[in-house]
């Protein structure tokens, strides 16, 4: 590795300050799992790192406040996955956080640091993009809530300004609960990164909220409110071109070393489908 | 601990005995993290060295400039070809190619330029980083195709070949032709059901999880080298060699690898650090990271035409091979895994004609070298799944096909070969019976069987030396390398078995050229036969010499003296070791001293050089599900038994066997290297290069053995090792064939190629037919 | 000069007070600067798990993690295991069923072996397969490092 300065501040006015006068110069370092591996093979060469884990506000932690499950910017997977309000409210994000690697990935891998890193195969972003959350940014501006749809622009960019830094996630609690469920094709069952992933939503509105990734240059969120995906009594013949029409926005890499383009694509309807089977079972089941 | 008690017989301590499974030898330090391996000794006055290599397949070399490296402190040297002795010295188990640094070009994506060294590691790797090669890409060759094309450019040098090899100025470094019988006469046989297809087994890596790692080091007016080599009498031998030394100042330690799988064998960058140690006049260590290693070890990928003629009761009638390996830039191994992998290839079955042309292919490309199984899966794989299409043909049960042409004890079933050397319808019955062949099956689920079969040594020599210290305790020198498989602890149940001392009172001294005696090397599943039989041999000597104590302690005739299990009967009465040998040395001590000496000469006259010592046979049987709609492969039950003569150490041989089961799973389902258009390894590293974890593994997975003390090692034991790797893509290939009912002739059976099958009805894999 | 950080840090019990730099993973302190060499380097990107160590109680990737990020922390090598001399139970086990081959990936086995049992008290097979999956052995002791983990937690030793 190359050398780097090394900072530790231990308050957030000091690490917004840092970030602003460093620039693209400066790599926030959370749960390094992916930034150390970056800093190990050259593709990050920041003069300076930021490690945020001694600021107050960013601290660990799940909270219900106002509605909304808050979740501390250096909250790892592990605790994610565990949490009895994330699973209750957001299972599909509990399901996701439990397949980030292994258990010591899961250990270190902040749920704020993978969705900064802007991976289009992120397992996290699907159940967060379904389930509405934003981040909580703090730059030298102040402060401000980004929808995570509003936040994804291409694998490693992010729409946060010179200077922010996230400090928690938000996700509201629904009023009609949305039942959700997460799923991925790996190359294998051991832990892996996902040739596809998605995550299917349904409510008892019936309004249907499918977000999928590793299909396209940032994970894409589609929303159906015609109430026929989650009709019993409507035809598979029926539901197939509603379903189409949400994955139409699918544009897989032919350059993928984990799957190619056309069985991406047909994957991603077969996990749709089942997906949205199993959430519709989910809302039935009351889960 | 305690010592043996007077009076203790042969009752006591049996789970250390032979047929018992003791604790690893060695397994203390394994699990405490007291066990060092290459990298961990201890290394305070070492210098560090990296690699300099080029990300490109083939390159000519323009000039190497590393003014920058040498301008930061702490760098001692960047030495390339130019900096070795001239003409630069080239080794190679084979083939006298491999330059010790690249020489006017590179030839496969990650040959070393230079070798850069440095006071810390960090710091070597930085300088590396500045040392530019002003190189030319030029076109490499990569595939079959494209190592065969009429224009491709020839990777090795004409000159290297051997004269007047009609080959030489092609890819074809060589081509073995085996067979039997008439095949072309057999072919125009009336009424034979006739099958031909292509088949394909991909480039994959062995990943052992410790990387490659080298020191040396001057050792007053010699070298010392340190290697994580399987073969370390081989590797003093190269040394030596190249440095015009004497073998006796070559000392090579070889501290027991973290795996090897094959990978290790051979030397790789041990020349380049011993000529930098002695340049520089201290030790040099390198240790290489694993994307390194991916790129300086690997199997042989393989294309295969067969082509089965099969009587209507399923009797073979010929069988018609041709198999193309890719092996790398340099021979190292490879040619001979392609010759012996390929010399077998026809199966264990009675087969009355059999041709066999089996080519090694350079390429641009990672150098593939031993891995286990040694060229036996690749071919396996398309054999034995082509019997299965002939038996599809026929309407002919899998299993019963096997049988009926499955080679008997004592058949020739290769002609001058070593006889058919096991009752191998035994494990077949015993795999069938487990995999509850013929059972009704679920939806979605299919069963395979294979057989797979693979030569032992077909030369060997292994020397051991035992002591049998004035207390009964005992130490074997013994130079095979226990990289896992238990040779340690083997060695030590056989000393402990015959001189009698408790399993912890006997060290095993190996990896130490300069006080082990020689071996040849550790391959071949090899070393419980050729180095079992010669610490027996030693200890047979000292028993010998205890007899002759004892005759002359009681005064009674050496013929009313024997040795039995550690025990010494002098006439009716039982007496221990110790209570023969302790009077026996008497009030000066000392010790008592065997020699053991394993011979298996060549015959020159066999293809192989030799007839193999023992046949590792194996049968693999799997029931499989198949996801349709994702092609994902469940593998519900892997049944893998195989023909062992004795296990010495049941717990061992259970752990070898179902660690290869899960090794040969990788290739099935997961494994392969993946290149660019450009002729780079994209997958370098852990990420995208996926082996096995302990969530891929079968649902039930069990290894089993049969012991018919039919093998010529110590208590009729026979090699073991690789036999429960060969079939294993054969059996799933076939459950995943029968589940789908579409035939995938390329590995690996990942859930992409599996949905394509099954999908794609329009183009099927592979290319083949079955007529009759 | 590289500018180096003081850390504190216990290790195996035993406080510690070091010098480190900033780009150095905590696996290069435990071998290089501590001596620990049972946690082995591999793949370094987090995938092989030959490194785990555990830190404040939870198994991480040593090689994932820069040493100037543990001051304050606890850590646990495989090193720690064995208390006067004496095998931790899950070292027996690792012994007793045959899951030690070349040995190279158990230190980080054992790590991750004995923070599943803290974390689990009776695993099913699949909680056990889980939680070690990200833990490579290419030998292939999957099934006997699973039946070692599924002993001591039986309490068969």
């Amino acid at each position: 590795m190359h050398t780097f300065a090394y900072a530790r501040p231990a308050s957030l006015s000091e690490a917004v300050a840092l970030l602003d006068a460093h620039g693209p110069d400066a790599r926030v370092l959370a749960g390094g799992t992916d930034l150390i591996v970056r800093l190990r093979d050259g593709s990050a060469a920041p003069s300076i790192v930021i490690d945020v884990k001694r600021i107050a506000e960013l601290r660990p932690g799940i909270r219900e406040v106002d509605g909304r499950v808050v979740i501390g910017a250096t909250t790892v997977m592990t605790d994610v996955a565990a949490d009895p309000l994330v699973r209750r409210h957001f299972p599909a994000l509990a399901e996701a956080a439990a397949v980030v690697g292994s258990v010591q990935i899961r250990n270190r891998a902040t749920l704020a640091g993978n969705i900064c890193n802007a991976s289009p195969a992120a397992d996290t972003a699907p159940p967060l993009l379904v389930h509405g959350a934003s981040v909580v940014a703090e730059g030298p501006g102040g402060t401000r809530r980004i929808p995570v749809d509003e936040l994804f622009v291409r694998s490693g960019v992010t729409t946060l300004a010179r200077g922010e830094l996230v400090i928690a996630i938000e996700l509201p609690i629904p009023a009609r609960r949305i039942a959700s469920v997460h799923v991925r094709r790996t190359r294998r069952r051991g832990h892996d990164l996902a040739s596809v992933t998605l995550t299917c939503g349904v409510d008892a509105a019936g309004i249907t909220r499918l977000a999928y990734g590793s299909v396209g240059p940032r994970p894409v969120l589609v929303t159906d409110d015609s109430g026929v995906l989650v009709d019993p009594a409507a035809s598979d013949e029926a539901k197939a071109p509603i379903l189409e029409a949400m994955f139409a926005a699918a544009s897989p890499s032919p350059r993928s070393m984990r799957a190619g383009p056309e069985y991406r694509l047909a994957m991603l309807r077969v996990l749709g489908r089942r997906a949205l089977a199993e959430a519709i079972d989910r809302l039935a089941a009351g889960e | 601990m305690s010592g043996p008690r007077t009076g203790e017989g042969t009752g006591e301590r049996i789970g250390e005995r032979i047929g018992g499974s003791p604790a690893r030898v060695g397994g203390v330090g394994r699990v405490t993290g007291a066990q060092q391996y290459l990298a961990d000794l201890p290394s305070a006055d070492a210098l560090h060295a990296k690699l300099v290599t080029l990300d490109c397949a083939r390159a000519r070399i323009v000039s190497v400039d590393a003014s920058a490296a040498l301008q930061l402190a702490g760098v001692h040297l960047v030495m390339t070809a130019g900096d070795l002795p001239q003409p630069v010295p080239r080794f190679g188990p084979q083939f006298e190619d491999r330059p010790v640094l690249a020489v006017g070009e590179t030839r496969y994506h990650g040959e070393p330029v230079a070798l850069v060294v440095a006071d810390t590691r960090e710091l070597a790797e930085r300088a590396a980083a500045l040392v530019r090669v002003e190189h030319e890409v030029l076109p490499p060759v990569f595939t079959i195709a494209g190592a065969l094309a009429a224009d491709a450019p020839l990777v090795q040098d004409p000159s290297i070949r051997k004269p007047g090899d009609p080959l030489a100025r092609t890819n074809v470094l060589h081509e073995h032709r085996v067979g039997w019988g008439d095949v072309d006469a057999a072919a125009a046989e009336d009424g034979l059901v006739i099958v031909e297809n292509r088949y394909s087994f991909p480039m994959v890596t062995h990943f052992a999880i410790e990387p490659h790692a080298f020191m040396a080091a001057p050792d007053r007016d010699g070298v010392a080298v340190w290697s994580t080599i399987q073969h370390p009498n081989w590797l003093q031998k190269l040394v030596a060699t190249v440095l015009g030394m004497p073998l006796s100042k070559v000392r090579v330690y070889a501290p027991d690898p973290g795996g090897g799988f094959g990978g290790k064998q051979h030397a790789k960058l041990e020349p380049a650090v011993v000529f930098a140690a002695l340049k520089l006049g201290r030790p040099v260590r390198l240790v290489l990271t694993l994307e390194e290693t991916f790129q300086a070890v690997r199997r042989a990928a393989c294309e295969s035409r067969v082509r089965t003629g099969f009587h209507p009761d399923g009797r073979i009638a010929f069988c018609d091979i041709e198999a193309d390996y890719l092996i790398g830039a340099y021979a190292d191994i490879a040619d001979r895994v392609v010759g012996k992998g390929s010399y077998p290839a026809a199966g264990p079955y009675n087969v009355p004609a059999v041709r066999i042309l089996a080519r090694s292919i350079l390429s641009h490309t990672t150098p593939s070298t031993a891995f286990r199984g040694f060229g036996n899966p690749q071919v396996n794989w398309a054999v034995e799944s082509n019997l299965d299409e002939g038996a599809l043909a026929l309407g002919m049960d899998r299993l019963e096909i096997r049988l009926r042409n499955l080679a008997r004890r004592g058949d020739a079933f290769i002609p001058f070969d070593t006889p058919a050397d096991g009752d191998w319808q035994q494990a077949v019955r015993l795999a069938a019976e487990r995999i509850g062949w013929g059972s009704p099956l679920a939806v979605g689920h299919g069963r395979g069987i294979a057989l797979g079969i693979k030569s032992g040594p077909t030369t060997g020599l292994s020397y051991s030396t035992v002591r049998l210290l004035g207390d009964g305790s005992v130490i074997v020198f013994a130079g095979t390398s226990d990289m896992g498989q238990g040779a340690r602890t083997v060695f030590a149940q056989i000393a402990a078995q015959e001189l009698g001392a408790p399993l912890d009172w006997v060290t095993v001294v190996m990896g130490d050229t300069a006080i082990v005696p020689y071996d040849q090397q550790t391959s071949a599943s090899r070393s419980t036969v050729l180095m079992g039989n010669s610490v027996l041999m030693a200890c047979r000597s000292i028993q010998a010499q205890l007899r002759a104590m004892a005759a002359r302690l009681h005064g009674v005739d050496e013929a009313q003296v024997s040795v039995d299990k550690g025990v010494v009967h002098v006439g009716d009465r039982e007496l221990t070791v110790l209570e023969v040998l302790k009077p026996g040395l008497g009030k000066l001590g000392g010790e008592l001293t065997g020699l053991g000496e394993v011979r298996k000469d060549a015959e020159p006259d066999h293809p192989l050089g030799g007839a193999p010592a023992f046949f590792e046979f194996n049968c693999t049987a799997i029931e499989a599900e198949v996801d349709q709609e994702t092609g994902d492969v469940t593998l519900v039950k892997h049944v893998t038994v195989s023909d062992v003569g004795k296990a010495l150490n049941p717990l061992q041989v259970r752990t070898q066997d179902e660690g290869a089961a899960i090794m040969g799973l990788g290739h099935t389902l997961m494994e392969h290297y993946i290149y660019d258009e450009a002729g780079r390894i994209r997958n370098l590293g852990a990420i995208d290069y996926r082996i096995p974890t302990s969530m891929d593994l079968p649902l039930w997975l069990h290894g089993e053995i049969v012991e018919n003390e039919d093998g010529p090692g110590p208590y009729g034991s026979k090699g073991m090792s690789e036999g429960a790797l060969l079939c294993v893509a054969s059996a799933v290939g076939a459950a995943v064939r029968e589940a789908i009912g579409v035939p995938i002739r390329d590995l690996p059976l990942t859930p992409e190629r599996v949905w394509r099958a099954i999908h794609d009805t329009a183009a099927p894999t592979g290319g083949g037919e079955a007529r009759s | 000069m590289v500018e180096t950080f003081p850390i504190e840090v216990t290790v195996n019990g035993r406080r510690r007070t070091l010098e480190v730099a900033g780009h150095h993973s905590l696996l290069d302190v435990i071998r290089d600067d501590l001596g620990l060499t049972g946690a082995k380097e591999c793949c370094l990107v987090g995938e092989c798990g030959a490194c785990t160590v555990m830190m404040d109680g939870r198994t991480v990737d040593s090689c994932l993690v820069l040493a100037v990020e543990v001051d304050g922390a606890e850590l646990t090598t495989v090193e720690g295991l064995a208390t006067d001399g004496k095998l931790a139970p899950i070292q027996e086990a690792f012994l007793d069923k045959g899951a030690v081959q070349c040995g190279f990936c158990i230190p980080g086995q054992l790590m991750s072996a004995q923070a599943l049992l803290a974390e689990h008290e009776h695993p099913t097979l699949a909680e056990v397969q889980e939680g070690m999956a990200g833990n490579l052995c290419r030998c292939g002791c999957y099934q006997q490092i699973t039946d070692a983990i599924l002993a001591v937690a039986e309490g068969e030793r």
